[in-house]
């Protein structure tokens, strides 16, 4: 039987580790840390080192894999294609959730239904989504010809995903359909905070639509461009399935981005020291808009 | 006889969003047409089967080892949540009630992982990986689901314990309760919705990732559905495509109903966590 002196002692443990916050952290930071910190270590130290087919580490070479990375042409190509992905999904997202948020921000027949439709891209896996694009851009037999034929669009077959004029531009197309849904989602939670006797009051000074919109929607909507900039950003930068699923970067790597590129260079060529360079430059990068987002995250509280 | 207001709003609404809703369908349209075909007429450019041949559902369960690779999408997506979930709640609870040194640094290292995909860190996932000894192991994938989910959760979580109030707790305490029974019978009730879907956005994503699924499983016994339906595709040079939008139609619809229906929590979580 244990004496009340211990059963008291133990109480105040309970008590202690519930009330103590590094106690409850301390699962969640040593699990992340240890799939985080570990390989973010990892590829440090074989950025720096030369290395083997076979992952062994040998000398010590300092800058010398991010030199080599720089002059590659692959690189270069690579570095333009994702300014070129990065740019047109997030401002073509941006551009067309604007309008559709305002839209569905108002009261109208089926507005719920349009709100599901709309957000379905959304609930569907990337992986997914580009391998149903890659079947319906099927040179011969893909339903987006079929379709583009029969409404008189085309009046031959377009090999979508033969050659990177037309592929590249449909991918981001795709990336825009499915960056969509969170943009608005972020517009719509900015809107719903503007309060409607705004509107009414300006329309009874006898603003038109436009310069609604332009006085009071658009400022009121900034802050909310901004997160979805950043966010979307960082997001987009990342996203690998839609170009590995439709092209894996070709026909001749002329749809390469980053994060392809460097998953062929780590697991398909085996230059894992390249790779691992590349990833320490894609890491300050991204930590670089990350920074941005907490400023303008921060700079939103303080107002 | 004048239309009302609302319902010329409707139809201008409607008009307005027609062609953003063509191309949001279109994809689904292609899938579920594709699915119902006869085998004869999937290579066909027509856009309407002659007949629905349900009969491709029944032949994909077979054709695409699909009952094995949805067992290791339920196995990884549920042991990853329940793991994410264990640590988040803590320290998710930790963070909205308590000041402590560090809890801004932790915050912005919560925020770091959130905004790091495992795509940068790949190569050292796998490095990692090898070390364990996990290689073409469902559980590797299971750990980095669960230690990336973990960011997310916690975000979402406090945002919703923060909108619990503290009384509530001090309430139960001076009646003489101690805190972990406090605990247990006043806050965990409160917080169990938002616990739930938390837990259910953690899954889909689990459900959904590519990228380590694709690096670190490399034979068909350990696949999940995303890298087994890839594999149906990816190099082959015929590809059942009637089988294979049948197989997309059953990984994703199921999910794609669950997200639906959450997907407003979603935004209040990110509205709470991202703008207050």
């Amino acid at each position: 039987m244990p004496d009340p002196v211990s059963r008291q002692g133990l109480a105040q443990m309970n008590r202690s580790l519930l009330v103590n916050p590094y106690v409850l952290i301390a699962p969640g930071f040593i699990l992340a840390a240890l799939i985080i910190l570990w390989p973010l270590a990892s590829i440090t130290n074989i950025a720096v080192h030369d290395v083997n087919r076979f992952g062994v580490l040998r000398d010590y070479v300092g800058f010398e894999n991010f030199q080599v990375i720089f002059a590659d042409p692959e690189f270069l190509g690579a570095l333009r294609r994702t300014a070129i992905w990065v740019f047109g999904i997030v401002a073509g997202s941006i551009i067309v959730s604007i309008p559709v948020a305002m839209i569905l921000n108002a009261d109208f027949y089926g507005r719920g239904l349009a709100r599901v439709i709309i957000m379905l891209p959304w609930a569907i896996s990337l992986t997914m989504t580009a391998i149903v694009w890659a079947w319906a851009m099927n040179g011969e037999s893909g339903m987006l010809n079929s379709g583009l034929r029969a409404i008189g669009v085309l009046d031959r077959n377009i090999q979508w995903l033969a050659q990177a004029s037309t592929a590249f531009p449909m991918q981001i197309l795709i990336g825009i359909l499915v960056t969509i849904p969170f943009t608005i989602t972020i517009f719509l939670g900015g809107l719903s905070s503007v309060p409607d006797d705004l509107y009414e009051a300006a329309r009874l000074e006898g603003a038109n639509g436009w310069q609604v919109f332009r006085e009071i929607t658009l400022p009121l909507l900034k802050p909310f461009v901004n997160i979805a900039v950043v966010m979307n950003t960082i997001y987009v930068f990342n996203s690998f399935p839609i170009i590995w699923v439709t092209t894996q970067g070709g026909p001749a790597k002329s749809t390469d981005i980053l994060v392809t590129y460097l998953y062929k260079l780590g697991f398909q060529y085996g230059r894992l020291d390249d790779a691992s360079a590349l990833s320490i430059l894609m890491f300050v990068l991204l930590l670089a808009f990350t920074l941005l987002y907490v400023r303008l995250a921060m700079r939103e509280e303080k107002a | 006889m004048s239309l009302s207001r609302k319902a010329k709003r409707s139809i201008w609404s409607w008009v307005a969003l027609s062609p953003l809703i063509v191309l949001v369908l279109f994809p689904f349209a292609v899938m579920i047409l594709t699915a119902l075909k006869p085998p004869s007429e999937v290579l066909r450019q027509t856009w309407i089967p002659s007949e629905f041949h349900w009969r491709n559902f029944i032949t994909m369960w077979g054709a695409t080892n699909f009952g094995k690779a949805l067992w290791n999408s339920v196995y990884v997506s549920t042991l990853s949540t329940i793991i994410a979930l264990i640590a988040a709640i803590p320290a998710a609870y930790a963070m909205s009630r308590y000041r402590f040194r560090g809890k801004g640094a932790f915050q912005q290292f919560l925020l770091v992982s959130q905004m790091l995909s495992p795509i940068v860190l790949v190569i050292g996932l796998f490095r990692l990986v090898v070390w364990l000894g996990l290689v073409d192991s469902t559980n590797s994938v299971v750990i980095v689901y669960a230690a990336f989910g973990i960011a997310f959760s916690v975000w979402m979580l406090q945002s919703y314990f923060a909108t619990i109030p503290r009384d509530l707790e001090e309430a139960a305490w001076i009646e003489g309760a101690t805190p972990w029974q406090a605990l247990i019978r006043v806050f965990l009730p409160l917080a169990l919705p938002a616990m739930v879907v938390t837990a259910l956005f953690t899954f889909i994503n689990a459900w959904n990732e590519f990228v380590i699924a694709l690096t670190m499983l490399r034979t068909q016994d350990s696949y999940t559905l995303p890298i087994q339906i890839f594999s149906l595709v990816a190099g082959r040079y015929t590809v059942e495509w009637h089988h294979v939008m049948a197989a997309t139609f059953v990984a994703t619809i199921p999910v794609a109903i669950i997200f639906a229906w959450l997907q407003r929590y979603l935004v209040r979580g990110l509205a709470l966590g991202a703008v207050k």
